[in-house]
């Protein structure tokens, strides 16, 4: 039985007439077993593999695919629903032949490596159609767990700008699709707004040597996800305003437009399938003011499988005169605060930067290179030096560099929104 | 499950499910009465939370974990709010106020089985020793058992009388005092260990006998006549009153509470004065603590707040002393606040 715990950081204390109360709530799974094993679960996967003609400029690129894919047909569970996908002006089945999905076992393992051997490059890039097409596909099996790898190398070309966005809506909620951008051809905005619609990952491989342990580590992850599917609950009380919740861990996700309302004082977030991990989230609660000296819930965070309830936070508000309790920052907010910020300016700067407004993208990435620094976030620290010189860190002085990898650059775009877990004294 | 109730019952709290220690009467953690009543029957295991909990600030539903389910505001335990009223002419409101995040006043009302006396005991637990409030809770209620014991052969008047209850208020007064040093002792005798004012009333009949030690009072107020206050503080702020200070001027000062006998394991004297009043007219008898008289001192003052409330439709001792606790929230409730009332007749 997986087990799940919550555990709250904040300061609780309030000066007279304060009402914003924030904390960190983390939350642990452990026990979560694998995919497709719980009672009345059925796990179902589909890689996608784009085979645009991009793929074949140079011929690695698809030839890494190729052994990527297999690899991650490797990994997946006997007895887990599962389909191989190519991609191009439109979406075509790989394995099976017809537009269905296999069980997994030895003899569809075999037919499925075979049949990746074949796929061949040409055409466009059409991702909204292949969103689509494993929507319908992952509807024609009784799963409840489903999950997509989805692999391109290049910019959507061959549909309208509105297909993925129109896509995106249908398939929100039907499966979770991890992103992978190979070579740097491809738009991070796009596969962002991928992974952040269908609860994925989203990354760069820079180089397609990179891809095969890529897709294993992905698609191990996603057969070690025992708990299908959880929701983030969150009550706030009569008369307060939900400001925010954001996960803050592993990856910065605004969960907050994703918020649905069914009672009053209730919100409720998709977080997805679990495995064994800890994901952290900022909640920011605007809450009416109370007496000096009384207490009130400014909110109670569940994280709800199965229609139970299995951990559960409490936020709360004291209000004090004492300014010596009212005054402090609780070291987990703080920190994450300087995450999300970091994550804000290094987007921002690169956007800047891509503008031509070097001034603002100096200043955005200075202060992001301080914030790294301060945080001990060492992945970040070094993204940014490709980009930028660091001139002072301490001061968030930095030069621009003027000739930048364009992959390096997509590399810190993409990675901005990982943060370091702050480290907790016992 | 074991069927021995005494047995399965004492570990933990029937509310919350925490370990409680033997002979609490909260629990440490949700604050949940352990014993329903002094006079409960002890065969019946207690169900604490058997109706719902209504929230003390918008009448909302209290959830199992202890907040208002609508305005999130924490629940008021029962160790912050309880009333007692053993007989239609006595009651007794001991709230934790606003300010303060812990009800360290405590109280234990009482009637003879015959009805014909009345025991009041209010303690105010001091809160710069933590564990005050077991330590005021469990004085209050030897005290009263104390003075219930002293029913059986008490004298029925005249100088007898007053001088029985004088005897049973000073041992009540020395009970209190044990039972809060055994909180000390229980705690490891701590550097600052918990302590109580105390004071109690005891009337049987028209005769009442006080006894007080600290700042906790008690008033007589007949509905005509001159009202008074039977005690005099045990506390900086009497002696500035003692020195020429009008007793305005001592409560403005800040040391005024400060107080300069009280029950305790720490305490040099901890030992009640003694007077006596016979009510000859109708009227109230009142005890209480410095959060309530903090906000209403003067004796004519409190008579006449007191007489306003009992002109409303199906006034109590209970309905009054409820006004008077929410008068002392209303204007800050900046400490526990504990008000008890006998009505003479």
């Amino acid at each position: 039985m997986p087990d799940f715990t919550a555990s709250v950081y904040q300061n609780e204390y309030l000066a007279e007439g304060g009402t914003d109360v924030h904390a960190v709530v983390s939350v642990a799974c452990s026990g979560a077993g694998a995919a497709g094993q719980g009672e009345g679960v059925e796990a179902a996967e589909i890689i996608i593999v784009d085979t645009s003609g991009s793929m074949d400029m140079p011929p690695a690129k698809i030839a890494a695919a190729r052994r990527a894919a297999k690899v991650a047909v490797g990994e997946i569970l006997d007895s887990t629903w599962f389909a191989v996908v190519s991609g191009n002006t439109q979406a075509q089945m790989v394995y099976p032949l017809r537009p269905s999905m296999a069980k997994m076992d030895a003899q569809h393992r075999q037919e499925a490596l075979q049949a990746i051997d074949g796929l061949r490059s040409r055409g466009a890039t059409a991702i909204g159609s292949w969103i689509s097409a494993t929507s319908e596909l992952f509807s024609s099996v009784p799963s409840s767990q489903r999950h997509a790898i989805l692999l391109t190398d290049g910019k959507i070309e061959g549909e309208s700008p509105d297909a993925l966005p129109a896509a995106l809506r249908a398939a929100s909620g039907v499966f979770q699709c991890d992103c992978r951008g190979i070579g740097d051809d491809w738009v991070v905005e796009e596969l962002r707004s991928i992974a952040s619609a269908l609860l994925g990952t989203v990354d760069i491989v820079a180089d397609p040597e990179d891809l095969e342990a890529d897709f294993e580590a992905m698609m191990r992850t996603a057969m070690s996800r025992g708990v299908a599917d959880a929701t983030l609950r969150v009550w706030a009380p009569q008369g307060s305003e939900l400001l925010f919740v954001r996960q803050v861990a592993p990856t910065v996700e605004d969960l907050t437009p994703k918020g649905t309302q069914p009672s009053t004082l209730i919100r409720e977030f998709p977080t997805g399938a679990w495995s064994d991990e800890a994901r952290d989230y900022h909640v920011a609660v605007r809450v009416p003011t109370g007496p000096v000296g009384s207490e009130r819930l400014a909110a109670r965070v569940e994280l709800v499988v199965a229609d139970d309830v299995v951990a559960k936070g409490l936020v709360r508000g004291v209000w004090s005169t004492d300014t010596n309790l009212t005054t402090r920052i609780d070291p987990a907010v703080a920190h994450y605060t300087g995450q999300e910020r970091l994550a804000d300016v290094i987007q921002k700067g690169l956007q800047a930067r891509a503008d031509g407004d070097d001034r603002t993208a100096t200043t955005l990435l200075g202060e992001a290179a301080k914030l790294a620094h301060e945080a001990g976030n060492e992945d970040t620290t070094r993204l940014l030096t490709k980009v930028v010189e660091v001139v002072d860190v301490e001061a968030g002085t930095v030069r621009l560099r003027q000739d930048v990898a364009k992959s390096d650059e997509m590399a810190l775009d993409t990675r901005s929104t990982k943060t370091t877990r702050i480290k907790r004294t016992s | 499950m074991t069927s021995d109730p005494g047995a399965a019952t004492a570990a933990i709290c029937p509310s919350c499910e925490s370990p409680v220690a033997d002979g609490d009467d909260f629990c440490e953690a949700c604050g949940a009465q352990l014993t329903a009543t002094a006079q409960a029957a002890p065969a019946e295991p207690v169900a604490a939370t058997a109706t719902p909990r209504v929230c003390h600030v918008c009448g909302g539903e209290v959830t199992a974990d202890g907040f208002c389910g609508s305005c999130g505001t924490k629940a008021r335990t029962e160790r912050d709010h309880w009333s007692e009223s053993p007989s239609t002419a006595l009651a007794a409101v001991c709230d934790r106020g606003i300010a303060h995040a812990r009800n360290e006043d405590a109280m234990a009302m009482g009637v003879s089985d015959d009805g014909s006396v009345s025991v009041m005991v209010v303690c105010d637990g001091v809160t710069s020793a933590p564990d005050s409030d077991r330590a005021s809770l469990s004085a209050s209620k030897a005290a009263r058992e104390v003075l219930l014991d002293g029913v059986d052969g008490a004298p029925a008047g005249g100088a007898a009388a007053i001088e029985h209850w004088s005897k049973a208020i000073t041992a009540a007064t020395a009970e209190a005092n044990h039972a809060a040093v055994a909180i000390a002792r229980s705690l490891g005798d701590p550097p600052e260990p918990p302590s109580s004012t105390f004071v109690a009333a005891v009337a049987p009949g028209s005769l009442v006998v006080v006894g007080w030690c600290g700042d906790s009072r008690a008033y007589w107020l007949p509905d005509d006549g001159e009202p008074v206050m039977l005690t005099v503080d045990h506390s900086l702020g009497s002696e500035m009153i003692r020195s020429g200070m009008t007793r305005e001027e001592a409560e403005a000062q800040a040391d005024c509470h400060t107080i300069t006998r009280w029950l305790g394991a720490d305490s040099p004297t901890p030992i009640s004065q003694i007077t006596t009043v016979e009510m000859t007219a109708p009227g109230w008898l009142v005890l209480c603590s410095d959060g309530l008289w903090n906000y209403i001192s003067r004796p004519d003052d409190l008579r006449t707040m007191i007489a306003d409330h009992a002109d409303a439709d199906n006034a109590t001792p209970l309905t009054i002393a409820d006004a008077l606790v929410a008068y002392a929230n209303e204007q800050g409730g900046h400490d526990n606040i504990t008000a008890a009332l006998l009505r003479h007749t």
